[in-house]
Order: C-alpha cells, then structure tokens, then sequence
C-alpha cells in the first residue's frame, strides 16, 4: 500500500519550490538503480562469489562461524550509517537497498547465483523477498572437458578451473520489467566481452585468481589479527575488473550512461534510457520511445540536445564516419531529407542514425524551425523562480531571465511574431537561440492543426448516432503513411489508393493530372467521395465552394487526411502543397470541417511523459 | 485472473534418504525432472533462505515457493523440510501470488506443529486433493476457501496490485469514475460515507470538508483511498473564467464509438434530446489558451443548447480530452531588501493560492495586474 505524507503545511511546501511543480508522483529514481553488482563463478573448486558492490557493512562479513538466520530488513545495532567511505554513493533512505542485500552472506550468494550449467546462455532471474537478482551465466567450456592450448604464449599454463560465471546485478523487486530487462543485457555485454577476453588471455581466471588470493588473505589476517575487514575493498586496487564493475554500478546509479574498457581492450558501452528519458519526474519507458521512433517522418528534424564539439568529443575513436558528417551537419532548421542530402547519406540511414542518437539522449525530433512554427510552454515545463534551469538560462542569456521569455508563450505564439521584439534591445539571432534552448529543455511544446470532417447532421434525426455519423476512419481504408526506418516507403495499404493518388515523398500527385474539368478528374473525384454517406455527399455539394471543380477535386483528393491524425505540415508534405492553398481550402468547406490545434502525439513523447 | 493464471501447484520435500525431491504435484508430471534438478537448489534450500519468497525462472516457467525448515528431534535428520509452491508460465506477472505462497506456507507449518499433518504419512496424502481444489479455485475465481479438518481452514485470495495513488491536494474535485449509486456505501469506512454525498465532481476537498464538517487531512487521506481503488478520479474546480485547451486525445471521440455513446449520454442536458457529435466536438475544439468557459457559450450558443457545458468540461477532463490551463503568478524583479516570494514563485497556480489564502480569483487578478514586478505564465 502507499505511504502518505501527513506534514501538508506551508513550511514544508516550501521544499516544492525546488522540485518539479508537477512532480506529484513519488519519487521512482531508486527503482531504476541496481542496489548490488556481483560477480560469481562456479569451477573445479565450487561455486565462489569473487567480487561484490557496495561492500557490507564489517559487522556482516561473512562469518562460518554462526549461520543465524538474518532478516533483510534487521537494522544493525552498532549505527545506521554504513562507515565505509567508498561503499556508497547514495543518500540512505530508511531502509536501505544496501541492507536488502547486506542480509545475504557471501556463500549463500554463490550457492544461488553461480547456477548449473543448463541455465547459461539465457536470462537468469531469481527474486527473494524484496530483492531481484538477474544475470546472464555465461559459460566458459563444456564442464567436462578441459582443454590445453599448445600454443599458448603465457610462461605458467595451469589447467583453467573456472566453468562458468555470471554478473548479477540486484534490483528492488518491484523495478519495472523494462530496466530488469536492460539490466539483463548489461550483464549480457559484459559477459561476451569477459568470454572473449577469457578465450584470448585467460583475463577472467587471473583476475579471479587475484580475487580469491586476496579474500583468503583477509579471511587469514581477520582469523589471526581479530581485525574484520572487508575483502573487497581490498580488491579494488589491485583489480581492474573489480574497478570495472564498481564503475558500472556507480553510473548506473547517477547517469544511466556505462562505458567500460575491458581488459583496456574490449569497450562495453550501454545507456539505461529510464535515466536518460526523465521527463517532470518520470521516466519514458523504452518501448514507447521505440514506437515513437519508428513513426518519426522525413519533415521532421533532429534537434542535438548537447553542443555539436561536445558530442564529437564523446564519441569513441573508431565511430562511423557517417556519425560524425550527420552531427556536423545536422541542425535546428533542416528536416531529415534535406541532412541526408547535405551529408550524403541515404534516409534509412540518417533515420537509423537518428534513432539511436534519440535513444543515447542526445538527440530529440522536432519539427524544423520555421516561422509559421507555433509554441507554447508545456504542462510540464518547471517555471519556478528558483530552479537550475532558471539559473542556467541567466547565465546564458544575461539580462533576461527565464520566467518571463516563458510567459510570452503562455498562449501560443509563433516563431514570425516571437521575433517581432517587444523590446529592441534583444536581437532576432538571440531569440531563435533562446527558442532552441528552452527546446532542449523540453520547456516548449509545438502545436500542430488538425482538421477533422465532421457533417451537420440531417433534419430528420439529428439527435441519434446512427451508422451515417459514424467516423470516417471506419469506413474508408486506414492509410499508414509509415516511415522509411520501417522499411516502407508510404506503401499504400488499400487496392484503391493504387490506382488514384499514391502519396510517396518525392512527387505530388497534384500536378499529374490534367487540370481544369475533364472527365477523367470529374470520375475521379466522384470516386474519392464514394466513401462518404449519400447526406454527406449532399452537403459537401452544396456548399458554394463546391461548384468549383478544381477546389472540389482538392478536397476530394484530400478526404482522407480529414481525420484529426494528420496535421497541416504532414499534408504540405505529402501532397506538395503550400500552406496558403490548405488554409485557403479549409476556409472554403469550414461548414464540414472542425478545426483543432494541439501537439503531434508522435513527437509529444519527448515533451511529455505517458499517463 | 488471466493474467496470473496457475500451471501447476506442487509439494516438494527433503526426503532422508532420497533427498530433494517433489512428493506430489498437481497437475501430474508437469515438473519434468530436468526442471527440477535446475531448480532444486531454490526450493529446498541452505538455512539462509528458508521462510523467504522464492521466485525462479528456468526453461520457460516460473516456480514460487516458500521453504520451511521446522526442527525437531524427532524427525529423522532433526529437521523437516519441506515447500508447496506455484508454477506459472515465465511470462506471468506473478506479485499477486506471493501473498498466497506465504500464506499457504505458514498454512502447513501451522499444521505440521498442530497435529504432524505432514510427517504422518496418512494424512500427508490429504495433501494431493487439496492443492487439486486450490487449482482448480484460484484460477477460476481468484479465491479459495477451503477446511482442512475441524480445527483449520485456508482462507486464499488473490488480490490485484494497484499504482500508488497521486496526492491528493485541497483544490482538487474528486468526480465518480461510474454513477454513485452503483457502489454499497456501507462497505466503505465511516469517514468515506460521511463526504460521499458532497462528492459531486464540482466541490473542491476544501470545500467538502467544510461542508461535511470532517477535518481537512481525514478529507484528504478518503479521497485518496477511493482514488487507490479506481472509485474516483481527480479534475480540477470548475469556474466559467477557467481556460482549457485540447489534447490530442480529443480525437478519440471521433475515432472510438464507445467514446462517442458515452460522451454523449454524459454531457447531455438533463431532459433534452441527445446532443449531436458534432456539436459536442466544436464544442471541445473551441477550447483554445485565451478562450474561457463563458466565451466559448456566447460563441456557440447554437452548439451548447442541448449540453450541460459543466458535464462537458468535467468529461473531458476525467477522460484526458481537454487539460486545464493554470496560471501561475512569478515575482520576477524585486526590492533587495523585501523578502523572497513565497507563493509568487512560479509554482503555485491561482487554484492553490486561492485556496490557501482565501481570495478568490478576482480578488488575485486585481492584486497582482497592478503589481509591475509580477508576471503570470499559463500552463
């Protein structure tokens, strides 16, 4: 069941100022961090768990000596504080992750995590009361068979001992299948790289073999000396996988971005897109930012969310060229089609490229900048006086500040009379930049038009919702205008649009067809509005505007946009069309279109988090 | 139930001689014996884990148990070991077990500690048409009751995880999900009951507890219990001033019939012969930043003749057709020596402001249109 605060007054209100004023979820940034990072083997010599992150407290070191049954939530009595300086990098909360975990002694932990050999190369996942445990075991070489490299370089050849191993992270049971997934492909990447690293030059079994040289050590010294330490912190200097796996851990609990060097060989390089997709205090679960990739179009445009130097110089050495001509080209004002000719690459790869750039978090779609692009500040945007960005924004832009740029798009305002300045003091280059900065910061949203046609109803029974007014989308074929990075180009889904107009991106169908009122446009015409109900088709023909031919055959051709799912732009787009022209249109049958502005459901994902 | 449906329940035990193994499993041999010897090391398991919630995944199922290790001298080996546990298929959302597994565990360790119920080999095998009638009942109605002998009865039920419920502030209007009358008011505890009748979908909790005469948190902590379990849902208060704006979800009255019925039958005028769709969606398209409740009627008076334009903005919010524009006040310059805003700050709307000092919304607009060094942004 929930926990619910009781403390409502204005003191403690006050701390509100800091966060996200829509924040009124609890806080979920703990379900998204591993609690625990273990590394376990099962060899010749038993099952033995060989490094783990963060330590335990010294009081739990693993002691043969009493085997009391420990209750994960048992507080200490000695302090609730762990001491060790390094062991944790979190705020503790009431009852920590840390002590979860802390409640399994090392050999239990090896008992249940090194499995049998039959469950490697697969997904491990094993729950315990409140704690998760997932891995990937991974196996090194048929248990029964031992084999001997003749040509092995390395001066002392002992017969490998180890079988298998598995890193394991520990989550809070109740994570979301998503990041338990994610977790798992960690632990998978960074397997292959440990089993290619171990095939090459038996990197894992030194290291283990350094590992466990140290534990024996300590367990010595702590038997002689009476002084309890901690094996592992031990470790960590003397072993770089040690120090690779606290450093996964560390990053997956503050950035969700993990970048190692195997052996200083092998890269692993992963992003947990919960940390990196936060939007008002939730995070974007992957697949809805996946559909909202693959419904992304060629008007669209990339917007780089860091500077274009800064991106070049995250990214590794041996990137793809194509990589570094899409960042250096891409910009605020260019849609997808045109960076891919500017940087000469084909669309599906500009998309794939995009895609991921989207998915890393450095990168969000956006309509191209232009003047007729209409704003307004978003639902979830944090206008308060005193947050970072606010700060950041001064700093940025000195002499203006944050608040008040932000009430001007209170109604919504397009870019042309957003740089009409009020005051002559800003300059116009500034106030595209200022724009394109509360952009990245998802402080904006930009609305789109949406036409829908939608007939007055007949005299005789205007009240009861009979099929005639039933929607068009049920009646007419679905036309998915999909996008390349599905790869399909716009293929029509009906037998009709085969024959009459098929949109595809580089021509218009408009200028195809003879003009002026020939037979053939005249059946055509007859045709698109064949789908439509014999009183819709009265009412459309009444209208002044309709005895127009060529006016009546645009609308004819343009029936099918007239769904509220495609907005002004996407039917400029697709059909060749100016602005004017749709506007003109729209003005002209107004008695049987309704009109609504709002934000593009496909790109809103990255303004808004999902419900 | 669909969701957590159970394959399988089996009783497995540390047998002296023959260890690990499963005594009696229902359906028959739905354990193959290479599932189990994978999985073994989690059912009966080292002291360390016994009494815990065990889950596994292997080979495509998921098996929940909970070990009991119950020590006795007279047990050969001094100790029983034993564990009934579920099997679901691995892609199950299998929380709402869990609560059953222990239950069920703490069940037979009841039993055994009682009256040997496990160690005597009779009525051990009482065991097997139980975990049969356990099956069969909690897949079929998500509940099982169940007598043992005259002494003992289990009492199962699967219950369905719910999200943790919003916080629940002063200004918001808590509005029935379904008609009222639809729930038995006197399930539900004192303090619901005595608000129930002033949960209109317009009164603000401010409002309700004063009028209800119950104190504002106790007001506050029943709204979100009902919350919790889907009773209620929250909008905000409703004033012809108010400014609202479509989502993108407006278009699902278009696109869904049964969107479009219910709409519909709620946003009618009491009375009057059923508002037509396309009237009801002018309507909600003419909600646009800047236009208020009131000029959205003068402007189309035609349209909002057969509607009740409170029921309008109240569907449309409790369905996420429309959204509220609120309006937050910022203190963006001020006097060095004055001190910092409290409620200017930028996140706090005219909703909280109001509610908390008094004012109402005239009140505030007067207040601060005159004060140069405050700006109000909408969102």
């Amino acid at each position: 069941m929930y926990i619910h605060s009781s403390s409502f007054d204005l003191q403690g209100e006050r701390k509100s100022m800091y966060k996200q004023s829509e924040n009124r979820f609890f806080k979920c940034g703990e379900k998204t961090s591993p609690i625990s990072v273990i590394l376990v083997t099962s060899g010749s010599r038993g099952n033995k768990l060989l490094f783990r992150y963060p330590f335990q407290r010294v009081a739990d070191c693993t002691s043969s000596l009493t085997t009391k049954q420990r209750s994960p939530y048992a507080l200490n009595t000695t302090g609730d504080v762990l001491e060790d300086p390094d062991g944790d990098s979190r705020e503790q909360t009431p009852l920590t992750d840390e002590q979860l975990v802390a409640g399994f002694s090392d050999i239990i932990l090896a008992t249940i995590l090194a499995t049998k050999s039959d469950m490697c190369g697969k997904k491990f996942e094993l729950k315990i009361d409140n704690v998760r445990f997932v891995g990937h075991p991974t196996l090194l070489q048929h248990p029964h068979t031992i084999q001997v490299s003749k040509t092995d370089p390395s001066p002392k050849r002992e017969m490998p001992t180890m079988i298998l191993f598995s890193v394991v992270f520990a989550l809070r049971a109740n994570a979301d299948p998503s990041v338990i997934s994610c977790m798992h492909n960690l632990s998978r990447r960074i397997a292959i790289a440990l089993q290619h690293e171990e095939r090459r030059c038996q990197y894992l079994t030194r290291e283990a073999k350094l590992m466990l040289a140290v534990q024996d050590e300590v367990t010595n010294m702590t038997e002689t000396d009476g002084s309890p330490q901690s094996p592992f912190r031990q470790i960590l200097p003397k072993c770089k996988l040690a120090r690779d796996l606290k450093e996964a851990y560390d990053s997956l609990c503050t950035t969700g971005v993990v970048r190692l060097h195997i052996n200083n060989w092998l890269e692993v390089s992963f992003c947990l897109p919960h940390k990196i997709h936060r939007v008002g205090g939730n995070h974007v679960p992957p697949e809805a930012l996946e559909r909202s990739l693959k419904a992304i179009r060629p008007y669209h445009a990339l917007l780089l969310l860091d500077s274009e130097k800064a991106l070049l110089a995250q990214l590794p050495l041996d990137c793809s060229p194509a990589l570094v001509r899409l960042i250096k080209t891409c910009s605020a004002v260019k849609n997808l089609q045109q960076l891919a000719q500017d940087a000469d690459l084909n669309l599906l790869q500009i998309f794939q490229i995009a895609a991921h750039l989207v998915y890393w978090g450095k990168a969000i779609i956006v309509y191209p900048l232009c003047e007729n692009n209409v704003y307004m500040l978003s639902p979830h945007a944090n206008i308060s006086l005193y947050s970072p960005l606010a700060e950041a924004f001064g700093q940025q832009f000195p002499g203006h500040d944050l608040p008040s740029m932000l009430a001007k798009f209170s109604l919504p305002l397009s870019l042309s009379e957003f740089r009409n300045p009020l005051d002559a003091s800003v300059q116009e280059a500034q106030l595209i930049q200022m724009v394109v900065w509360m952009l990245q910061r998802r402080l904006l949203i930009q609305l789109h038009t949406y036409v829908c046609l939608l007939v007055p109803p007949s005299e005789e029974e205007p009240g009861l919702l009979r099929d005639e007014e039933l929607p068009l989308v049920a009646r007419v074929g679905g036309r998915s205008l999909s996008t390349p990075s599905a790869l399909s180009f716009g293929s029509p889904t009906s037998s009709d649009d085969m024959t009459l107009t098929s949109p595809s991106m580089d021509n218009s169908s408009a200028e195809l067809l003879p003009g002026g009122d020939s037979p053939l446009n005249r059946r055509m015409t007859e045709t698109l509005l064949a789908s439509l109900t014999e009183h819709e088709r009265q009412v459309i023909l009444n209208i002044p505007a309709a005895q127009s031919p060529e006016d009546l055959r645009m609308f004819a051709r343009l029936l099918h946009y007239f769904r509220g799912h495609h907005h002004l732009e996407e039917i400029m787009y697709n059909e060749n069309m100016r602005r004017s022209q749709l506007k003109t249109l729209f003005d002209k049958f107004r008695s049987v279109l309704v009109v609504t502005n709002h934000e593009d459901p496909v790109i809103s994902l990255f303004q808004s988090p999902l419900e | 139930m669909g969701m957590s449906r159970i394959e399988c329940i089996f009783f497995s035990e540390f047998h002296p001689t023959l260890g690990p193994k499963i005594t009696y499993q229902v359906p028959e041999e739905y354990i193959s014996r290479e599932l189990f010897d994978t999985v073994q090391v989690y059912i009966i398991t080292k002291p360390e884990l016994q009494n815990k919630l065990i889950t596994v995944t292997a080979m495509e199922k998921k098996l929940i148990g909970c070990p009991v290790c119950i020590e006795h001298k007279k047990y050969s080996r001094n100790a029983l070991l034993f564990n009934l546990g579920l099997v679901c298929d691995a892609r199950t959302k299998t929380c709402a077990l869990e609560p059953i597994v222990k239950k069920l565990s703490g069940y037979l360790t009841t039993l055994e500690l009682e009256s040997g119920f496990i160690s005597n080999e009779e009525s051990k095998q009482k065991l097997l048409p139980i975990m049969s009638t356990l099956l069969e009942e909690l897949n079929a109605t998500g509940a099982c009751t169940l007598p043992i002998d005259e002494s003992n009865t289990i009492n199962l039920k699967l219950i369905e995880q719910r999200r943790d419920p919003l916080i629940v502030q002063e200004y918001d209007v808590p509005v029935f999900t379904q008609c009222k009358d639809h729930f038995i008011k006197s399930q539900w505890d004192l303090t619901t009951q005595q608000i129930l009748a002033y949960v209109d979908g317009f009164r603000h909790i401010q409002k309700i507890s004063a009028e209800a005469d119950v104190e504002l948190n106790l007001v506050r902590i029943a709204v979100q219990n009902l919350l919790y379990y889907g009773v209620v849902t929250l909008v905000s208060i409703f004033q012809y001033s108010n400014v609202y704006c479509t989502t993108p979800k407006v278009q699902s009255l278009i696109d869904d019939r049964s969107v479009q019925a219910e709409c519909l039958s709620y946003v009618t005028k009491q009375g009057q012969k059923r508002a037509c769709l396309r009237d009801v969606f002018q309507l909600y398209c003419g909600l646009t930043p800047g236009t208020t409740v009131r000029d959205l009627c003068s402007r189309y008076s035609q349209q909002v003749q057969r509607v009740d334009e409170r029921r309008l903005i109240q569907y449309g919010l409790m369905k996420g057709l429309i959204r509220r524009l609120q309006k937050y006040p910022v203190k963006v310059t001020r006097d060095e020596r004055s001190r910092p805003p409290r409620l200017y700050t930028g996140c706090h709307s005219y909703d909280e402001i109001c509610c908390k000092t008094g004012m109402s919304y005239k009140e505030l607009d007067e207040r601060l249109e005159n004060d140069p060094n405050i700006i109000v942004c909408w969102k």
